[in-house]
Formats: C-alpha cells, structure tokens, sequence
C-alpha cells in the first residue's frame, strides 16, 4: 500500500501515515501507517528495537519524524505541542520521578487546569493511604499505578502507555493490569506499547506487530490468532473402526488432517471451525469421549510464530477496521 | 487520619506550571542531603574554622582583619557550591531518570524548567548567605559593606553565572555520578585557590597566575573587594557580567523541554 495515498482522518484520535524515522543510518521506524479510534485500547508488540518507542515518541511529539504525517486529535504532535501535550497522557518508557517526591507532591505537580477528582483517581488505584509516600520507596506495582494515575490526571484524550510493566513480579504486573482493563472499561483511548504477547492479548482491542521498524501484520487478537495462530489440534480416544473414523472426520469442514494411533488416539487437525464440527460429529454420535481435550493456540503462540518468521508478510491484509 | 490533595480546580488561582515546578524543587532541595551539606553546612562550617585560623589583625598576606576577609569571601562558596555540585548533580539525575521527558511529555511549558532551576538555585545561595551571615555575625561579626551597590551586582551577576553553569553542566553529563564528579573536581580547586583557601598573597606565581583566571574567583572579587573597601574589581564584576549572560542563555537553550 502506498502510505501516500491514505488520507489523513482527523475524526481519529491517532492517525500516523508513511512515518519513518532513522538514527545515524539505522531505520527504526519504517513507512508506519496507524490510526487508533476513540475509545480503543490498540496495541503496539513487537521484540526490543522494533521500533515502537520511537513511534509513540513521534505521536508524543518528543521526536520529530524523518518523513510522513503524524495528527494526534487532529494537532501536528510537533508543531502544536503546546496545545496537544496537555490532552494526552503519557507513561514513557524509562521515565521516573525524583526518589523524594511524594505522591501527593507529584499529584500536585503534574494537575493542570484540566484536573478533575485527583482523590478520586488515588482511591480507584489504591494509592489514597500513600500520599506521604516518597516514590522511591513504594513497590514497582505501586509506581506504576501513580504513573498511571498522573497520566490520567487531566482529563486526557488519548494516554500512551509504554512498556508499562516492564521489571514488574508476575503479582504487580497483574495489578497494574487491572488498572488497564479499568480504564479500557470507562472507554479511554489508550496506545499501549509493549513486548509481553499476553498483555497484549489481555489489554488491547486491536494489536499492531512491529518488526524492524515495520508492520508486519495488524488486526483484533483473535483475527491474528487466526491467520498466525496455527492449527487447532482436537485429541480423543476411540474404540471404533480407525479407518472409518478418520474417514468421517476428514470430510467436515475445518479439519485439515486426521490420525489414529496405535493407542486408538485420534488427532485432529485444523482450523477453528473444525471444534464445533468435531464436537457436532461426537455428539451426533451419542457419545462424548472422556478424554476430549483441544489445544488452541494463543495470541501469543500466534506472534511469536509471526515475530520470529524468517521474513516479513509479503501482503499485508487489510484487516477489519481502520489498521492498514 | 484522612489527608486530601488538593484537587486543582478550573478556577483562575491554579499555580501555573513554573509555580507548581518551582514548589516541588524547593522541596526536594530541602530533602538532598548532598545539597544540604555542600550548600548549607560545608560553607558555614569551613568559614567558622578558616576565619579563625589567622587571628584578627591584617598584616602582608591579609589586607583587612582576616576575619572579615574569609566571612566576605565564602559567600562565594555557597555560589560556587550550588552551581558546581548542587544542580549539575540535580539536573543530570533528572536527565539519568527520564524526568525531563516526563515533564516535557506532560506538557509542562518549553522554559518551566530552566525558570525553575533558575529561581531554586537563587533561593539556594540566598538563605545559604543568610544563614551563613547569622552564623558569622555572633562569632566574627559581619564586616561593614563599604559599597553596598557593587556588592549587590557582583552577587547577583556572580549568582545568576554560577546557577546558569550549573544548569549547563547537568544537562552535559550523563549521569548523575558524572555530575557529582566534574562538580567537585571542578569545585575544590576553585574553592582553594580562589574563595576559601590561602589570601592570593601567599600563593606562589603559578597558583596565583591560576587562580587570577578562574571564574568563581572573579565572583569572589567582585563581592569582596567593594564589601571591604580594598578595591572595585570592575573588570572582574564585567567578566562575571559577561559569564552570566552567555551562561544564562546557553543554560536557557539546552534546559528548553
């Protein structure tokens, strides 16, 4: 596609066409195409040096972009950063506050004008019994919800949360995934930014992979899922004729392969319909195998499949809504 | 016990965004156990023992009481101190942290905090004076100022020079540990040789020759010599002048979020 010709649609939260960005010869972002819509959590995966924090650097208006359009509610994020900087609200990667600040310091610091129910806000993530508490002795769960907290603090339009979790323990990452899914819940725009494939999954309504500075495929986690994920495998024992259960079960729809052990195992292979087309078949048999058991491939499986491959997607499908 | 924060409200009376910066560093300072013992306590505790180490008569060395002599130069040591080792240390653990970042992503005006640092580094050296004035007054006494007008501007040109290199120096180095290193490197010869240490009269040909030339030197006899009415170091306050306005702007510039 050629980024050029895309419109920019100013009625999008982020709209970003042809962005490219190198340092000293290196391309960390190449020809980005993004938009993210009102009320949507999307995500931006990719391993370390794919160049998702200099993307959302350039949507923050902190870097400015080689080439190509970067609009945040309709501003240039470079131009117009006085006006947009204050309606977005941003958890930067390797960002920190001063270890003696406390957090009703820091709240005090970052409320602008635009500030609404600060107490209200510490109270929904669980930081009201903290205000005396200097930043550098609170826990990495707890930093991480202030950050959160200061990034919603103004009423902001749009919040960029960049490797939110990055160092937490499995408990704190948890927690501050919670506070996510609260804010995904009460319909805030949010641009996540992250290398764990399960926070994506958890998080995001759409996901956008990154590889090299380019997209390598863009869609919901399931749509990925799907067109990564790899096969679905059904497994269930049978005591009837081998040869006439894997001729009935490679006629449905779905299956791609079917095998019988010596064991009397039955492995199927397919895509997601083939679940609800074997399990039609078990039932319409009369008889449901006590050892059923389906392994689906996770989004996570999906993009690992996908990061890793030996090269980019030759075509990128233009997925359901507006990632191109 | 229930606390509150003080929920901001859309009300004109909101601190602007220098304000609300400048609250939060002064606080901080209050809290930096380095600034507290370079800035607050090593002037007053060094000119309590210098200033009492060559009695109280002027003789070759010391044109006045040396008393007065030490107690007129180390107001320079808290201008030397806070912006050798005070805001360099300060602002490049700032830049270490990503707080710059921080603050510029979050849409704080682009010169917030290099206002900022600038009014907090001046509070600094003024209540460190001061203190360091009240400490003198009851053990050496306070010298008279003979020309109140120069001593003034030497402070004040000398105290914007130093907080602007300051300023300048934390966004140059890369690392917290970097700062604190160049700041004291930088700070011990000039306290020595051209603040605290022996009266130039003592010195050999080469240290004073040294000495003559370095900046926090100047300061020092742009403050000392019209306080104690032993010269007008014009030519020094026009350096020092000078100094603070290329520093100011430089600072300005690479502080800019």
């Amino acid at each position: 596609m050629n980024p050029t010709t895309t419109a920019i649609d100013d009625h999008r939260v982020v709209t970003v066409r042809g962005l490219t960005k190198s340092y000293g010869g290196r391309v960390a972002v190449d020809r980005l195409d993004l938009d993210v819509s009102a009320g949507e959590v999307v995500g931006l995966i990719g391993a370390n040096g794919a160049g998702k924090t200099t993307a959302v650097e350039c949507v923050q208006g902190l870097r400015r972009p080689d080439a190509g359009t970067v609009r945040v509610l309709g501003l240039d994020p470079v131009r117009d950063a006085d006006r947009l900087r204050p309606l977005v609200g941003s958890q930067l990667q390797s960002s920190s506050l001063p270890d003696r600040l406390r957090v009703g310091e820091a709240v005090a610091l970052f409320s602008t004008r635009r500030a609404r129910d600060a107490d209200g806000l510490l109270e929904r993530f669980g930081l009201a019994g903290k205000l005396r508490s200097a930043f550098g002795t609170m826990s990495g769960g707890e930093q991480q919800r202030l950050f959160l907290v200061l990034a919603l603090l103004n009423q902001p339009r749009l919040v960029i949360l960049d490797e939110l979790t990055q160092g937490l323990d499995p408990a704190a990452r948890r927690e501050v995934w919670s506070s996510v899914a609260q804010l995904r819940d009460a319909g805030t725009t949010v641009l996540l930014v992250t290398h764990e494939l399960d926070e994506a999954e958890v998080l995001c309504d759409r996901v956008v992979a990154l590889r090299a500075g380019q997209v390598l495929d863009a869609g919901t986690p399931a749509e990925l899922v799907t067109r990564h994920g790899g096969v679905v495998t059904t497994r269930f024992g049978t005591t009837s004729d081998p040869a006439g259960v894997v001729h009935a079960v490679d006629d449905l729809t779905g299956v791609h392969h079917v095998e019988v052990g010596a064991d009397g195992q039955v492995t199927v292979r397919g895509d997601r319909s083939s679940i609800a087309h074997v399990g039609a078949w078990l039932v319409g048999r009369g008889s449901i195998p006590a050892d059923l058991r389906v392994d689906v491939p996770d989004l996570e499986t999906a993009l690992l499949r996908l990061l890793d491959g030996p090269e980019p997607l030759p075509t990128i499908p233009a997925p359901t809504g507006v990632l191109r | 016990m229930t606390t509150t924060v003080h929920a901001p409200t859309t009300s004109s009376s909101h601190p602007s965004a220098t304000r609300r910066l400048v609250t939060a560093e002064l606080r901080l300072l209050l809290r930096d156990p380095l600034t507290l013992t370079f800035v607050l306590a090593f002037p007053i505790v060094s000119m309590l023992i210098i200033g009492g180490s060559f009695g109280t008569d002027a003789d070759a060395a010391f044109p006045v009481d040396p008393t007065q002599w030490y107690v007129a130069s180390y107001f320079t040591v808290v201008i030397g101190a806070t912006g050798l080792i005070m805001l360099p240390v300060h602002i490049a653990s700032y830049r270490e942290r990503g707080v710059l970042r921080r603050l510029a992503a979050s849409g704080f005006p682009r010169w917030s905090f290099a206002l900022a640092q600038a009014v907090t580094g001046l509070l600094a050296i003024a209540v460190s004076c001061l203190l360091l004035l009240a400490v003198a007054a009851p053990v050496y006494g306070v010298p008279a100022v003979e020309d109140p007008v120069r001593v003034g501007l030497g402070i004040l040109a000398g105290s914007l020079a130093f907080v602007s290199i300051g300023v300048l120096l934390g966004t140059v180095m890369p690392s917290a540990r970097a700062a604190q290193a160049t700041g004291l490197l930088l700070f011990f010869p000039s306290f020595l040789l051209g603040v605290g240490g022996p009266p130039p009269a003592v010195m050999s040909d080469v240290l004073r020759s040294i000495s003559d030339v370095l900046p926090l030197k100047l300061v020092t006899d742009a403050i000392r010599e019209p306080w104690l009415g032993i010269g007008d170091a014009t030519g020094s306050l026009l350096v020092v002048v000078v100094i603070a306005v290329a520093a100011s702007a430089l600072a300005a510039r690479r502080t800019a979020l």
